[in-house]
């Protein structure tokens, strides 16, 4: 017999039905609308696998370059004290809740190869253009997925107790070599679980990178681009490369469960 | 020789020390927040002189009036810490032979040296297991283990015996002496017991407020 405390009422209980059944019914409407038989073809087919090619690229190539830019960033807000600290950490949040697609204009205006701030620069003197190009992507994907990267190591290094670090500098280890050797494996929980959270948004990446790179099939479309241009000339081939998105965001689900679902069971 | 004649400041807890260590085993006995703890951190160059100077071995380290601070990666010390401070993510004998790999010596040397180490504090059985696994009395042994291996030109050490069971006490003490009288160096050991510190120490200065 439960106690009054731990009882759940009713109408929460049918809240709570009715929140999963919103959530899993536009899975299940995705997965009815695959059509197996042809799944394979359909994922090999040549723009399919151009889009794969480029999303897996672009990705991997944006984790890397947010890990580049995001762990300085995550260890000054995390462990100094600085005037506009806060400002800092607001523009860090800042693409999280940007429309994606505004965050692509905001690119052009820094990175456009005739107005942009430095994009204009970069043509100019060295005839690089970053819009409409893989690099394009690349960055669109990392200006989205970096708050992520930055909010995971960020929590992970308040949480590192800085007795470690200040033993191995007693025992001769010098600033570089603390963080390789002990702050680093210290982190590396919080490490994986920002680069895995930055790397499925830098995967499923849309309206920053239409904006700013374009939907060029074979150079700039990534695999929700190509979703989307699939929709309407081939649903089937969108069914299929949607159900791939899904199996992976799946997959880096249950890669996170300790850290981020099973931290909530009891 | 280890001299410190300032005011050691840590947070709201501010204390003026004048102490000078020869080649010996000094004892600081005291209650909690006399500032022991604070003076070693100090020595280690862990939190900086508020005023006055520190000298170890004949070296300014700390003179805030001088501008002059040596960072603790450079003063060579060895330090037993009151949490033991063992890196969680290495086995036992990965920390013990940690400070000599960061000073240079060679990870196969290192590990011999160290296995040597934990078998001389009795936990050679242990050197394989992760630090989070070990016991309170195992973990400090190989806290001792770590401070002591190498050359370290000063010895610190607090509360090194707190988690060390009654009947094995000696024996540690024994090899802790031993190790200091090996290396010649000016040790100092705090504990707020002070039958243990006349049992290790040659010298005993009371910090009690």
């Amino acid at each position: 017999m439960e106690s009054v405390g731990s009882r759940t009422p009713r109408f929460v209980r049918i809240g709570a039905l009715l929140g999963v059944a919103f959530l899993a019914l536009p899975v299940v409407g995705l997965l009815k609308r695959v059509a197996w038989s042809t799944l394979w073809a359909q994922l090999t087919d040549v723009a399919t696998r151009d889009a794969l090619r480029i999303s897996l690229y672009a990705s991997v190539c944006a984790t890397a370059l947010a890990f580049l830019l995001g762990l300085p960033l995550a260890w000054c807000l995390a462990r100094m004290q600085f005037s506009g600290r806060r400002i800092i950490r607001a523009l860090v949040l800042l693409p999280m809740v940007l429309p994606p697609v505004v965050g692509g204009v905001a690119l052009l205006g820094a990175y456009g190869k005739s107005n942009g701030l430095l994009g204009g620069v970069l043509n100019s003197l060295f005839g690089i253009q970053l819009t409409y190009s893989l690099w394009g992507v690349i960055i669109a994907e990392t200006f989205v997925a970096l708050p992520f990267l930055v909010l995971a190591l960020e929590g992970g290094l308040r949480s590192i107790d800085t007795k470690y670090e200040e033993a191995a500098a007693v025992m001769g280890a010098t600033d570089i070599t603390r963080f390789v050797r002990v702050a680093l494996p210290l982190l590396k929980p919080s490490l994986v679980a920002g680069l895995m959270l930055a790397w499925a948004r830098a995967l499923g990446e849309f309206g920053a990178t239409i904006t700013f790179a374009g939907n060029i099939q074979g150079r700039t479309q990534t695999a929700p681009l190509a979703v989307y241009t699939m929709l309407e000339s081939n649903p089937e081939g969108a069914y299929a490369l949607s159900f791939l998105l899904v199996a992976v965001s799946v997959a880096v689900l249950v890669g996170l469960r300790d850290r981020w679902i099973g931290g909530a069971t009891t | 020789m280890i001299s410190v004649h300032g005011i050691v400041e840590v947070g709201t807890f501010s204390r003026e020390f004048s102490l000078d260590v020869g080649n010996e085993i000094v004892g600081m006995f005291g209650a909690n927040g006399s500032g022991k703890t604070s003076v070693l951190r100090t020595i280690a160059g862990l939190c900086p002189l508020a005023q006055g100077e520190l000298r170890v071995n004949d070296e300014l380290t700390d003179a805030p009036a001088k501008n002059i601070f040596v960072l603790p990666e450079m003063r060579n010390i060895g330090m037993v810490f009151q949490d033991h401070s063992l890196f969680p993510f290495m086995t036992a004998i990965e920390n013990a032979s940690f400070p000599l790999q960061m000073r240079g010596v060679k990870r196969a040397t290192a590990v011999k040296m160290a296995a040597e180490m934990l078998e001389q504090f009795g936990v050679a059985h242990i050197a394989q297991h992760m630090a989070p696994t070990l016991s309170g009395g195992q973990s400090q042994r190989v806290a001792i283990a770590r401070a002591l291996i190498g050359s370290p030109s000063a010895v610190l050490l607090d509360e090194p015996l707190s988690a060390i069971d009654e009947e094995s006490r000696e024996s540690v003490r024994n090899h802790i002496r031993e190790h200091l009288v090996r290396l010649g160096v000016s040790a100092i050991v705090v504990s707020h017991d002070r039958a243990e510190l006349d049992h290790l120490c040659t010298r005993i200065e009371n910090y009690t407020r």
